[in-house]
């Protein structure tokens, strides 16, 4: 039961944290144009090509 | 910046309007300045587009910008149909902007309404946030509770139960210093203008149950007593946001769709400089004496004289008079009515603040101020609601420090917490936020919440003529042909292809009128040297060198009187009420003859059109009991003809706005509730100071920006369901209040006696704020 006087103030820190990582995502619009991301991939872009390979 | 005057030989409003865009004056309106990386002076443009079916139109947009020499970046949403575009002042233009855009294939006008959208995306934000910031500590608060709710008498120890309501605590902090914050702010503002909305109620609550549970905390043996509502405290911040986040939402919806009917390009007019050359210009750029061009069916760019040329004026949306007015020469003109007789030259008299339309903006923006205040269901509720509970926990804590002053202040502070106004506060905006969505979704859309109220009761209702009843065009009900044309062998169906094909010439609106005898006629006849004499009418040679005329009576050369009996009625219903007598009493203006050679052939019944479903609407609404009057600045005889068409009985005709305004505060102030459905800028004014107004979806802007509902179908029977929606959303709402208040009622005693466990409290007012929201959610079905 001890350990419940270190998991219970860990978990309240834990929802602050999680608090302020859903408020970034929020102001930076992460929920604004949620069907774009999804159709990116069928516009006719270069594609991304990784750094270890040849264009 | 380059001046944006060119000499035009011909102006073109399609394409020439945008070279406009390139005044510094209208560019403001759309484009910010940024700074560039190297601290160059960039231009930043928002722009509203139209054409896009896809989310890869997106990406041929943003191409087609790019190539534009001197843009640096484009921006495109597919949701939301805007682009921003940044580019250098010094390589290139707006127009050019748009230019590439429409050679793309779309269209694109500026996007005026940005910096308010900014403004509303920031409101979301934040609102999303604290809804986020309650319901996820709401959810472990409740973890955090859950042991005392299920653990047996003795089984948790005193230090597990003070670990616990510590770590809820900790958790409640962010709730009551961010999330609620919207409740003390306007408990705060309400106080300091002496007023008492829902948010004090609501805020004392709030603040008494978390002093309360916080007590109860860190002292156990306090005051307080030892048992923490912070699980039923968080929650009920959760709904109330809830319920406010969708509020908001619906509110930005109408915006939005408003936004998008109000972005065009801005007002253009043809100046006529000294030497001849015509320039576009914005209107603001006008002055007093400058000489307008105005093409055919462009609106007067300000108020002033004909100076070349003569013409009619629509003066319909300022006037609500339907017919077309004859100009001559040296007759005024005024700014928003167009010009639908033929192009002429107008010396400018008046611009900006002084014109007519001007004028009745202004008036409408004072009727806005003075409107009746439609005080918000709740809040009539909660200053008594409020004197109520803080005397009963004052009597209750006076009564109990007597009997037993160790229980005084725990049993007042259960008082308070029980009565604590959830479903009360609830019971209102959760009603009225799913009505005004199941109205969006019908084509209503509401710009006030409040609207609601005042619609489902209201028993007089003031009805618009032209635009709102009727459309706005013309139709041709009965075709009278001479005695003279049946001998020489024409058929009303010769004669009706005749005049068809002569007024397919002609924009007109009654030229369109008789034009529609012959849907879908693409051939023109094989007319020569035609000709359209302003106010008068159409004339033409056929092949054989015969001279017609189609047009006004006196001027188409016919002074021999129309037949009698010889009427053809053209389709069911339409009951032109011809007379026997030669001299039809019809209004001239509402009748075409067709002559030949100076021969009377045919006349033509002009009416005006209803809007589909106007009867049953008006039928609809004078059965539920609705008292319904039509208001209009049309002539007495055309109003009176078209309210018996729909069964009006109440008409007020030949109506200014300021006439119009009078009826209707005459009407308010015997205590009667009206509500205004229009269209026109001559609406505008009685749309502002009604209790509840509706515009219709195709108006004029100052009316729909306005109007506390849009209906953006133009159907009239939407008014009907509109209402009845309004009306079930109303007797929701009351039966909310009832459950709310059974539930104080029931509950205040058992606090009062200090028998109501606190648990017990805690999940009543839970319980209850749950049933609320689900009755609520009813509405919008």
């Amino acid at each position: 039961m001890e350990s419940l006087y270190v998991l219970i103030p860990l978990s309240a820190l834990l929802v602050l944290a999680i608090l302020g990582v859903f408020g970034w995502a929020v102001h930076k619009g992460q929920f604004e144009d949620i069907e774009a991301e999804g159709q990116r991939i069928l516009t006719d872009e270069a594609p991304a090509v990784d750094a270890d390979q040849d264009p | 910046m380059m001046p944006p005057a060119q000499p035009l030989a011909q102006p073109s409003p399609a394409a020439e309007g945008v070279a406009v865009l390139d005044d510094p004056l209208e560019q403001g309106r759309f484009t910010r300045w940024v700074a560039g990386p190297g601290g160059e002076r960039w231009a930043e443009s928002s722009l509203q587009l139209a054409g896009l079916h896809c989310a890869a139109c997106s990406g041929i947009i943003e191409q087609a910008l790019g190539r534009v020499a001197g843009v640096h970046m484009a921006r495109v949403s597919a949701a939301a149909e805007r682009a921003t575009v940044c580019w250098d002042p010094d390589l290139t233009r707006p127009s050019a902007l748009i230019a590439a855009v429409r050679r793309a294939g779309y269209d694109a006008v500026p996007d005026a309404a940005a910096p308010a959208r900014a403004l509303r995306l920031q409101l979301q934000r934040q609102a999303l946030w604290r809804l986020f910031v309650a319901g996820f500590c709401a959810m472990q608060v409740m973890m955090f509770a859950t042991p005392s709710y299920v653990a047996a008498a003795g089984e948790l120890s005193d230090e597990m139960r003070r670990l616990l309501n510590w770590g809820a605590w900790m958790l409640t902090l962010p709730v009551m210093a961010f999330s609620a914050t919207p409740y003390f702010a306007g408990a705060w503002r309400a106080l300091r203008t002496r007023t008492i909305g829902m948010d004090v109620p609501v805020a004392l609550g709030i603040a008494i149950t978390f002093i309360a549970s916080t007590g109860a905390t860190f002292e156990p043996d306090g005051i307080f007593g030892h048992e923490v509502y912070f699980d039923s405290l968080t929650m009920f911040v959760t709904f109330l946001l809830g319920a406010r986040w969708l509020e908001l939402r619906s509110r930005q919806h109408a915006a939005e769709t408003l936004e998008r009917a109000l972005a065009r390009l801005p007002e253009t007019a043809w100046r006529v400089a000294a030497d001849g050359g015509v320039s576009a210009v914005s209107v603001q750029r006008l002055h007093v004496g400058d000489q307008v061009r105005v093409p055919l069916g462009q609106a007067f760019p300000a108020d002033g004289v004909l100076e070349q040329g003569d013409t009619q004026a629509d003066e319909s949306l300022l006037t609500g008079e339907s017919a077309p007015v004859p100009k001559r020469m040296g007759d005024s003109v005024v700014a928003g009515s167009s010009n639908v007789g033929a192009p002429v030259l107008v010396r400018v008299l008046r611009v900006g603040g002084d014109t007519r339309l001007e004028t009745i903006v202004s008036m409408m923006r004072s009727a806005l101020t003075q409107r009746p205040a439609a005080a918000r269901v709740a809040d009539r509720w909660a200053a008594p609601f409020l004197w109520a509970v803080l005397l009963l926990a004052a009597g209750a804590a006076a009564v109990w420090s007597v009997i037993d002053p160790s229980r005084a202040v725990w049993v007042a502070v259960s008082v308070l917490i029980v009565t604590c106004p959830c479903a009360l506060s609830l019971a209102a905006p959760a009603t009225l936020v799913a009505a005004a969505r199941g109205l969006a979704r019908r084509g209503v859309l509401l710009q006030r919440l409040d609207a609601i109220e005042v619609l489902a009761t209201a028993q007089h209702i003031f009805l618009d003529k032209t635009g709102t009843l009727t459309e706005d065009r013309l139709q041709c009900s009965a075709v009278l042909l001479t005695p003279g044309a049946v001998a020489q062998g024409y058929t009303e169906a010769s004669v009706q292809a005749l005049a068809a094909s002569l007024a397919s010439w002609s924009t007109h609106p009654a030229s369109r009128a008789v034009a529609d005898l012959q849907p879908g006629q693409t051939d023109s006849g094989d007319w020569q040297q035609v000709h359209e004499v302003p106010g008068q009418g159409l004339g033409a040679q056929d092949a054989e060198g015969r001279a017609w005329r189609l047009g006004q009576a006196h001027w188409a050369g016919a002074q021999a009187p129309l037949p009698a009996g010889a009427q053809t009625p053209l389709r069911a219903g339409a009951q032109a009420p011809l007379p026997a007598g030669a001299q039809a009493p019809l209004p001239a203006d509402a009748r075409l003859v067709l002559s030949c050679d100076g021969r009377l052939l045919a006349g033509f019944v002009l009416e005006e059109v209803l809007r589909p479903g106007a009867e049953q609407a008006v039928q609809a609404l004078q059965r539920d009991g609705v008292t319904l009057r039509l208001v209009t600045g049309d002539t007495a005889e055309r109003a009176r003809q078209l309210a018996d068409r729909v069964g009006i009985v109440n008409v007020l005709a030949a109506a200014t706005p300021e006439a119009k305004l009078a009826a209707l505060i005459e009407l308010q102030r015997q205590g009667h509730k009206v509500v205004m459905v229009g269209d026109g800028v001559n609406d505008a004014p009685v749309l502002a100071r009604a209790d509840a107004s509706l515009a219709m979806g195709q108006g004029a802007l100052v009316s729909r920006c306005h109007a506390d509902a849009v209906i953006t179908s133009s159907r009239l029977l939407d008014l009907v369901s509109a209402r009845r929606t309004a009306q079930r959303a109303l007797a929701i709402v009351r039966q909310n209040f009832i459950w709310a208040g059974t539930y104080n009622a029931v509950c205040i005693p058992l606090a009062l006696v200090g028998w109501l466990p606190p648990w017990a409290a805690g999940l009543g007012m839970a319980l209850s704020s749950l049933l609320v929201v689900a009755n609520a959610l009813r509405a919008g079905r």
